[in-house]
């Protein structure tokens, strides 16, 4: 384990972008996100979630997938280097490997090399994760509920840990390893350093609400399709699909053509399974035509079809749903109504 | 609130309504949550503070019913924004008002969590405290105090009517209108803009929207079952967060609720990127007040502006 100064973080931060372009939690209109930043100091430090999740750093909400012409198609070619992203606390961490699932991981599929995509994963697989442990978990936050913690360091290539006035960090994979062994001027942690780590986890984990058992809930939620509970959850969501944009694992899209006489392009970009129009058929028939069926949808992606296909719960517990959400329909007590729920 | 909930048990028991939409406590501190109430014993739940935030009418429209179950008669709590929404339902045709009941509470203006999100400066507010005109918040390791004004939504503070004009019971005494003197400052600094300096800001401002359409999908008087931005055959504008198109979404929605915007704010508060939405629908408020001397949801018996013709109106803007 390495130490820098906060002050000595622009040094760092320049080093990374020799070989990477950096995205980090910055203020983006009146707002935060992960964007791509020019020098450390635009960085914010001690946001916990920023409100835009970064699944747009390597899932854009607008991507051209090809332009057309008289003359054929014409696929984009990247000209930017690799991605680095500092600043993800682990749920952010963790949700873009299950986004990889979806984006790279066709091991149901016969030809498994058929369904994998490749605008994903040329950014994703050539990117170098700094994972920072989250020393202020918010009352909004449940990561632990599916057995994560503010300071995991799976998933991820350096783990990070903001400690007083330097940063702590250490190689997870072997690609982050050589990479902080390339830069020289670190000074290495002592063990006063590294005690102070876990004084700050006990810490952060304090801060984190009750956990609520969620072992039963994909086989639970299972049983629930032709349950009335979902009238009752959804009788007050306005499907404004504010949850799903900001959700950090949410990733249905839409596929539209953008033409001009002659020319266009292809665009993939992000949609909601909240609107009415996702599922609308050309026919005119609309197989999830009212609410309730469009809400049962989005949970039950959630925490039982995902974890079905790739064996885990499409949800990291980031709260940013429960922060935005106009009706205050909170995924936690929704899970909560579902574990309770005495079938009929 | 005892009296709200004698209230609602009221009329619940003597069958003049099936179901009652009102708020509930939230699981967080700035946050009430919609509750339908059907028996006596559930109207318990109902709160009435500065967190009940939403403009519940929305639960009304047709298209955005999400009642699975056919009600014969709603009680509905109202505040002032609120009832103008059911007015401007019933003017148009969406609801007959013999088919809601009404009951109005005093409102004093609720919570904008996003101002108060801003002045804990990234801090997490656990709880608050009212004291008199301020407000005190607080988190695990700060308490500060503010105005309470400042942590009002910005329509709760030009609000010309905060108790329900349309109401069946009321909760109190309802004021009359209130008399706002900078009721159109916002639109006012806008105007005396150069077109080069609106122009700038618009574009600036809706270059932030990414498309989401929470604030058309909370909006109560946006009930179109098929929004023009989601008709595909023809498809009017593209539908990625182009400035271009994003102008094209917001400015015609604007000009689409001219004379039916009611100024809930429930837009604003639905943001997830926190653009300024209500310089433009206060922009056409005005224009439609000027011109027509009409205010959305105030007179049961008026004709919306959009809907009526009268010879003498100011026509020149298409002779001129």
């Amino acid at each position: 384990m390495v130490k820098i100064k906060k002050t000595r973080l622009k040094d760092f931060i320049d080093f990374v972008q020799q070989e990477y372009d950096v995205f980090a939690p910055t203020e983006v209109g009146k707002k935060t996100a992960f964007k791509k930043i020019d020098s450390a100091f635009e960085i914010i430090h001690d946001i916990v979630n920023t409100d835009r999740s970064p699944k747009e750093v390597f899932f854009p909400q607008s991507e051209v997938l090809f332009e057309y012409g008289k003359d054929g198609l014409k696929t984009p070619e990247r000209k930017e280097k690799p991605i680095a992203v500092w600043g993800l606390r682990h749920c952010d961490t963790s949700s873009l490997t299950m986004l990889n699932k979806v984006f790279s991981d066709a091991h149901q599929m016969p030809d498994k090399d058929m369904f994998k995509d490749p605008y994903w994963k040329e950014k994703y697989d050539n990117s170098l994760i700094f994972n920072q442990a989250c020393n202020t978990p918010l009352s909004t936050c449940f990561c632990h509920w599916f057995g994560r913690g503010p300071f995991d360091k799976t998933s991820s290539d350096i783990f990070v840990v903001d400690v007083d006035d330097v940063f702590l960090l250490e190689g997870i994979s072997e690609k982050g390893k050589a990479f902080l062994a390339k830069y020289e001027k670190a000074e290495q942690a002592t063990k006063e350093d590294e005690a102070k780590i876990t004084e700050l986890k006990r810490k952060a984990e304090s801060f984190l609400a009750e956990k609520t058992d969620i072992s039963e809930l994909f086989e639970k939620i299972g049983k629930l399709w032709d349950e009335p509970i979902w009238e009752e959850i959804s009788g007050k969501c306005v499907n404004c699909g504010a949850c799903t944009f900001v959700c950090s694992t949410c990733h249905c899209f839409d596929v539209s053509d953008e033409g001009k006489k002659g020319k266009g392009k292809r665009i993939r970009l992000w949609d909601s399974c909240m609107f009415q129009l996702f599922t609308k058929e050309a026919s005119g028939h609309n197989p999830r035509g009212i609410s309730t069926q469009r809400v049962r949808q989005r949970f039950m992606h959630k925490y039982n079809y995902f974890m079905d296909n790739y064996g885990v719960h499409l949800c990291t517990g980031c709260g940013r749903c429960v922060q935005v959400c106009p009706v205050n329909l909170d995924v936690r007590e929704l899970i909560k109504k579902v574990l309770d729920y005495k079938i009929s | 609130m005892q009296q709200l909930i004698n209230q609602v048990k009221k009329i619940l028991k003597a069958k003049e309504v099936d179901l009652v939409i009102g708020w509930g406590k939230g699981s967080l501190p700035f946050s009430a949550t919609p509750v339908f109430i059907e028996t006596e014993e559930d109207a318990d739940k109902l709160i009435f503070d500065q967190t009940c935030r939403n403009n519940l009418t929305s639960y009304l429209t047709k298209d955005k019913r999400r009642l699975t179950k056919a009600y014969e008669k709603i009680g509905i709590i109202v505040k002032g924004c609120d009832s103008r929404s059911v007015v401007l339902y019933a003017v148009e045709n969406q609801i007959k008002r013999e088919d809601v009941v009404l009951i109005g509470v005093p409102c004093q203006g609720v919570f904008e969590k996003k101002k108060i999100a801003k002045l804990a400066e990234g801090k997490e507010v656990l709880e608050y405290k009212i004291n008199g005109d301020n407000i005190i918040l607080n988190g695990r390791d700060f308490e500060s105090k503010y105005p309470l004004k400042d942590v009002l939504c910005d329509s709760c503070l030009t609000c010309q009517y905060p108790d329900a004009p349309e109401y069946d019971f009321f909760i109190g005494t309802p004021r009359k209108e209130v008399s706002i003197p900078e009721a159109y400052k916002i639109v006012e600094d806008f105007e005396k803009k150069s077109a080069e300096e609106r122009w700038n800001y618009i574009k600036e401002e809706y270059s932030k929207c990414i498309r989401c359409y929470a604030c058309r999908n909370v909006c109560p008087s946006c009930y179109c079952p098929e929004c023009f931005v989601d008709q595909n055959d023809p498809q009017w504008i593209g539908k990625t967060p182009e400035v271009t198109d994003s102008i094209i979404f917001h400015l015609i929605r604007n000009l689409h609720i001219a004379g039916r915007c009611v100024d809930c704010g429930a837009c604003v508060s639905a943001c997830p990127v926190d653009l300024d939405l209500r310089v433009m629908s206060k922009k056409v408020e005005k224009e439609i007040k000027e011109r027509f001397d009409y205010l959305a949801g105030i007179d049961i018996n008026e004709k919306p502006a959009m809907a009526t013709y009268c010879e003498n109106e100011k026509q020149d803007f298409i002779m001129g």
